[in-house]
């Protein structure tokens, strides 16, 4: 029998943790999980979505806020997440269909821990960490930290995901994250990649990040080396970025791809979204989300 | 014309399914009901050593444990009797039922089923189509020369049934073949995929002394009964079947099922029982598959581009049981020939066991695979020959007055105006970038005339009643029965209401297979009608003294012809007549013939060589390849339909999108994986992929409207199968024309693509 409640504070579902509760966001892993015969549901669940500290979206003059309750409804209509964090709305507006974007959560992905989940590339490239919350204190974990295998991640049972933070983007910057997927909706990544861009005005990277999706056993960052660094965006360095995406992943073969489809198509989605970000740091709009006009099979 | 101009349908099942008051067979709760769960084999061939049941009937909110003992010992199916309701002796696929079990919640009934021990001992594994045609490959059925077969039918140990077709004769096919110009001959091989309706079925049995009452999920509520009489040996009339609103189909629900398992439930623990499936259970379970077939053509070409001759090798995959599978050679031959003008053909089909989930009637069962083989072969006829892959069609499609593949001369048929149609609502011809091409494809399914029954009445106060043995499946069929009723009438549609899926009280249908519903019982509701505005007009001319033969039935009155004055509501008819004798018309005309073609010599015909009132179609497929990935776009299709007269248009519109769309996802992305094991990897809808909204393309669809003879209503012909049948087809041709070269095998999942392209590039390679 499962017990379940919701928490009316903070405090409540803090001390509801400590005494063995599970948290429940959107429900959309954990009850759909438990339906599927993955894993049973907890003895005692608690519900977590009526917490105020929980949601909504700032930034400040140097950090990015979203509250872990923040939906994929939310964040890939938001206006902050989509002009300044665009990878971010790129994987949310990709999450699902409609009602599974309306209930499933930043936190819930996050937390989630699955090497498929499209937020965490973005997140990994935005330096983004998660902050967890006991009774007794606060923490900050890098997203690396974080994930350490499929389903699992560093967080103590005790601890519940309030946020996530990042730092404020520096100027001529561009984010974008780009899936394979077989069809438009109710759809899962085979691969995916997200990028990080800055540029220098003369339009010469300074900075640039790419993570990998469904490659591994966690999301992969990738060391760019010098592929990017102080070149501009051209057929020449994204042809270096697609090879070291595909030499980074280790994917494995199943029923949605070979390895060896997977190995290269990575390489192709981390081109693509290195070549997004690039455009958006220099200052041009592409609509969320990018799969839709340079992603896959893209058109109107 | 588009759906904005066409007149507003209301459909009167409508409402219930948009609102939620509608109810299905899960909805269904009977006092002391119990709950039925099945325990499968979860084993691809197994020789059974012991069932035991012992432990399972003993957990307590346990009623009954039944097996293969527990019911009348004897084989049924149509034409090859080769399945029992529950494994005896051995079983042949994972999803066979070797208990059922009634308890008093699911948890109890899912515990007890988990508690049936089943020892066995394994038996090889037949998956393959060719390893299993191959000398002293292992048999499925060990018995199958047993087995009361009706009709001739060749057979041979894994081979079920076998069909040719041939046009000439087989020697005159390979002269011909030796002395064509060109000669194209490949291999197209298809995986099996699924019906995949919203609704997972429902079944719930409850016994009156001895008569059952059966709510079924069932397309064929005729069928269901005819089965439960069948293996239970009970008469027609004790067996009564009611189909709730029905939660779609698509052939998945054709043919009898559960019904008998959980009405021989409902005996044994005197309760109502209710089964309904999981999502899991609906892939695995029903003997409802798409078949995989393997599809070998050489045809041989002359200089003009003219087809000179075809020989065709076909396997059709039949899985571990015959469900309605029989005939699928036979068709599956038809649709590899196609609707082409080819002097030689000579076509070997066979229905091939294997320790699969048995195949069945899925949407044009063997047409979308055959048509696809067809086609994309037809294009590498027209690149053999240097031709455009139009005018290549354009000169070898049939058209009125020609005669087809089997010797059948068509009468007026509007295949070539559907290629015209279809090419230039596409804009065929026109520049597109070098990631886009426009892929067509012909096809053709017949119709099926048969038997059907309704009858009509109107009630004291002018209100209709149509109750009909159709079987509404989502069509729409069974809802335009309203309109032919009230055209005949001179009444709205909104005047009557339906009483259907009934067999207690309707007339026999064929129910909702073969695109057969309005093509019959349109015909039934129009003559039944008609006797009632006989009826109707007699009463009227002696009110408004003037002869029968001169009133007019419109607007909800009669009136005399001529003079709209003198007139009387039907309502007042009504009511006079039913203080006498009643306004009730009963309907069951003779069916339309099937037509005869003098001197076809088809080797085990199965009665679908020769077509009665043939649907055509033309589907012309603008497709975008990401070429990187592999991963192809529908971006716009545009479909032209030779289905006769269309009665209905804005539901006509609905089965073309419909079709298309499901069209899709087995071109593109639904295919049944299985595994060594001979057990599906991907029973649940993460891993088959179906098409979503998000996936549609625009579909703009073209009506060429014939007035057929010899076919449904007002010279209608069937509809709801046609538009699946081209659709793969043309993406196939699309992507050809984009890569380079076919992908011959169906899905053309994205990976499957790239890996075309990876060897064009590592071909091109070479030559460079
Ligand atoms: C139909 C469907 C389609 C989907 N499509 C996608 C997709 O395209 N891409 C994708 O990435 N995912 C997809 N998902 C998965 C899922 O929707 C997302 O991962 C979603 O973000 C999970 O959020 P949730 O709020 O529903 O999490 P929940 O199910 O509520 O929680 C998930 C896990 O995280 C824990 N948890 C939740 N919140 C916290 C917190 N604040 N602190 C600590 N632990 C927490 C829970 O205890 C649980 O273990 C899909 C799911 C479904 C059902």
């Amino acid at each position: 029998m499962t017990t379940f409640s919701i928490a009316q504070s903070l405090d409540q579902a803090l001390q509801a943790l400590a005494d063995g509760a599970r948290p429940v966001a959107g429900g959309t892993d954990l009850v759909v999980g438990s339906r599927q015969g993955k894993a049973p549901l907890p003895d005692t669940v608690i519900a977590i979505d009526r917490l105020d500290e929980l949601a909504g979206i700032s930034l400040s003059d140097d950090q990015l806020r979203i509250g872990a309750m923040v939906t994929h409804a939310q964040l890939m209509v938001d206006p902050i997440i989509a002009e300044h964090f665009s990878a971010i709305a790129d994987a949310a507006a990709l999450v699902g269909s409609p009602s599974t974007r309306n209930v499933g959560t930043l936190g819930g992905n996050v937390m989630n821990g699955s090497p498929a989940m499209d937020t965490g590339a973005p997140l990994i490239v935005l330096g983004a960490t998660a902050e967890l919350q006991t009774t007794s204190g606060n923490r900050q974990v890098t997203m690396e930290e974080l994930w350490v295998s499929p389903g699992k991640t560093s967080a103590n049972a005790d601890e519940l995901c309030v946020a996530l933070n990042m730092p404020a983007r520096p100027a001529n910057s561009g984010s974008a994250y780009v899936r394979l997927e077989y069809r438009r909706a109710m759809e899962i990544a085979v691969v995916g990649a997200a990028a990080s861009v800055t540029l220098d005005d003369g339009g010469m990277v300074t900075d640039a990040r790419v993570a990998l999706t469904a490659v591994a056993a966690t999301i992969l960052a990738v060391d760019l080396g010098d592929a990017l660094a102080g070149k501009p965006i051209d057929e020449a360095s994204l042809a270096a970025v697609a090879k070291i995406a595909s030499e980074t992943a280790t994917p494995i073969s199943d029923l949605r791809a070979t390895d060896r489809y997977r190995r290269h198509t990575v390489g192709v989605m981390a081109r693509r979204a290195v070549e997004a970000a690039g455009r958006r740091a220099g200052g041009e709009t592409i609509a969320i989300p990018v799969n839709r006009t340079l992603g896959i099979g893209a058109s109107q | 014309m588009a759906i904005t101009d066409t007149p507003r349908f209301v459909r009167a099942d409508g409402p219930d399914k948009v609102t939620g008051s509608g109810r299905y067979v899960a909805d269904l709760t009977l006092t002391g009901m119990l709950t039925a769960k099945l325990r499968y084999a979860g084993i691809a061939h197994a020789r059974i050593i012991k069932i035991d049941v012992s432990a399972a009937k003993a957990i307590p909110g346990v009623f009954s444990v039944l097996t293969a003992d527990d019911v009348p010992d004897l084989r049924y199916s149509p034409v090859v009797p080769d399945r029992h309701l529950f494994a005896k002796d051995t079983v042949r696929f994972e999803g066979e039922v070797i208990a059922a079990v009634a308890a008093i919640n699911a948890e109890v009934a899912q515990q007890a089923a988990d508690a049936v021990v089943f020892e066995y001992e394994e038996l090889p594994i037949v998956a393959d189509l060719e390893a299993a045609l191959a000398p002293g490959a292992p048999l499925v059925h060990e018995d199958w020369e047993s087995y009361d077969v009706t009709g001739d039918t060749p057979r041979d140990r894994n081979v079920a049934t076998f069909s040719s077709i041939t046009k000439g004769t087989k020697e005159g096919v390979d002269a011909a073949l030796a002395a064509a110009d060109i000669v194209v001959k490949q291999r197209y091989v298809a995986d099996g995929s699924h019906a995949a309706p919203i609704e997972p079925r429902g079944v719930v049995a409850q016994w009156e002394g001895n008569k059952v009452t059966i709510w079924t999920s069932t397309q064929v509520p005729f069928d269901a009964r005819n089965g439960v009489c069948e293996t239970l040996q009970m008469p027609s009339n004790r067996v009564r079947i009611i189909v709730p609103h029905l939660g779609g189909g698509f052939g998945g629900k054709c043919g009898f099922h559960f019904e008998a398992h959980i009405a021989a439930l409902a005996k044994a623990s005197k309760r109502p029982v209710k089964l309904v499936f999981s999502r899991e259970e609906e892939f695995l379970a029903p003997d409802r598959r798409r078949e995989s077939m393997i599809i070998d053509l050489e045809t041989g070409l002359n200089a003009d581009g003219t087809i000179a001759a075809r020989r065709g090798w076909v396997a059709v995959e039949n899985g571990a049981y015959t469900a309605d599978s029989a005939f699928f050679p036979q068709l599956a031959a038809m649709h590899v020939a196609g609707p082409y003008k080819i002097p030689f053909v000579h076509i070997d089909s066979s229905l091939v066991y294997t320790n699969h989930q048995p195949s069945g009637s899925v949407r044009a069962p063997t047409a979308p695979q055959g048509c696809w083989a067809c086609e994309t072969h037809t294009d590498e006829l027209a690149k053999a020959v240097g031709m455009d892959s139009v005018a290549f069609r354009k000169l070898n499609a049939i058209d009125t007055g020609d005669e087809g593949v089997v010797g059948q001369v068509y009468g007026e048929i509007g295949l070539q105006q559907c290629l015209d149609t279809a090419t230039e609502m596409a804009g065929y011809g026109q520049d597109l970038p070098d990631d886009e091409a426009i892929g067509v494809a012909l096809g053709w399914w017949p119709s099926f005339p048969g038997a059907s029954g309704a009858f009509v009445r109107l009630d004291a106060d002018g209100a209709g009643q149509i109750v009909t043995g159709a079987q509404e499946c989502g069509t729409g069929a069974v809802m335009t029965l309203r309109q032919l009723a009230a055209d005949e009438l001179g009444m709205d549609p909104e005047d009557f209401e339906i009483i259907y899926q009934d067999t207690g009280v309707a007339p026999y249908d064929t129910g909702a297979t073969g695109s057969q519903t309005l093509l019959n019982n349109g015909r039934a509701v129009v003559a039944a009608s008609e006797q009632i505005a006989e009826q109707l007009k007699d009463h009227a001319a002696n009110m408004l003294e003037a002869a029968a033969g001169d009133i007019v039935l419109a607007n909800g009155t009669a009136h005399v012809a001529g003079s709209p004055d003198k007139s009387v509501s039907i309502a007042e008819l009504a009511e006079v007549a039913a203080g006498g004798q009643m306004l009730i018309g009963k309907g069951s005309p003779v069916p339309p013939e099937y037509p005869e073609i003098p001197g076809m010599n088809c080797v085990g015909d199965q009665g679908v060589a020769a077509w009665a009132a043939p649907q055509f179609s033309c589907h012309a497929v603008r497709v975008r390849l990401d070429r990187d990935t592999g991963v192809a776009r529908v971006l716009a299709i545009a479909c032209a339909h030779d289905s006769g007269t269309i009665i209905n248009e804005i539901a006509a519109h609905g089965q073309v999108e419909g079709g298309v769309l499901m069209g899709i996802g087995q071109a593109l992305t639904e295919g049944t994986v299985y595994g060594e094991d001979g057990r599906q990897q991907n029973p649940a809808l993460l891993e088959y992929k179906l098409q979503t909204f998000a996936d549609a393309p625009p579909i703009s669809t073209a009506f060429i409207q014939i007035a057929t003879a010899e076919a449904g209503p007002r010279g209608a012909k069937g509809l709801a199968e046609a538009p699946n049948v081209p659709t793969a087809a043309a993406i196939s041709n699309a992507l050809a024309k984009i890569v380079g070269q076919p992908i011959r095998q169906l899905p053309m999942t994205a990976e499957r693509v790239w890996e075309a392209t990876l060897s064009i590039a590592d071909d091109s390679g070479e030559t460079a």
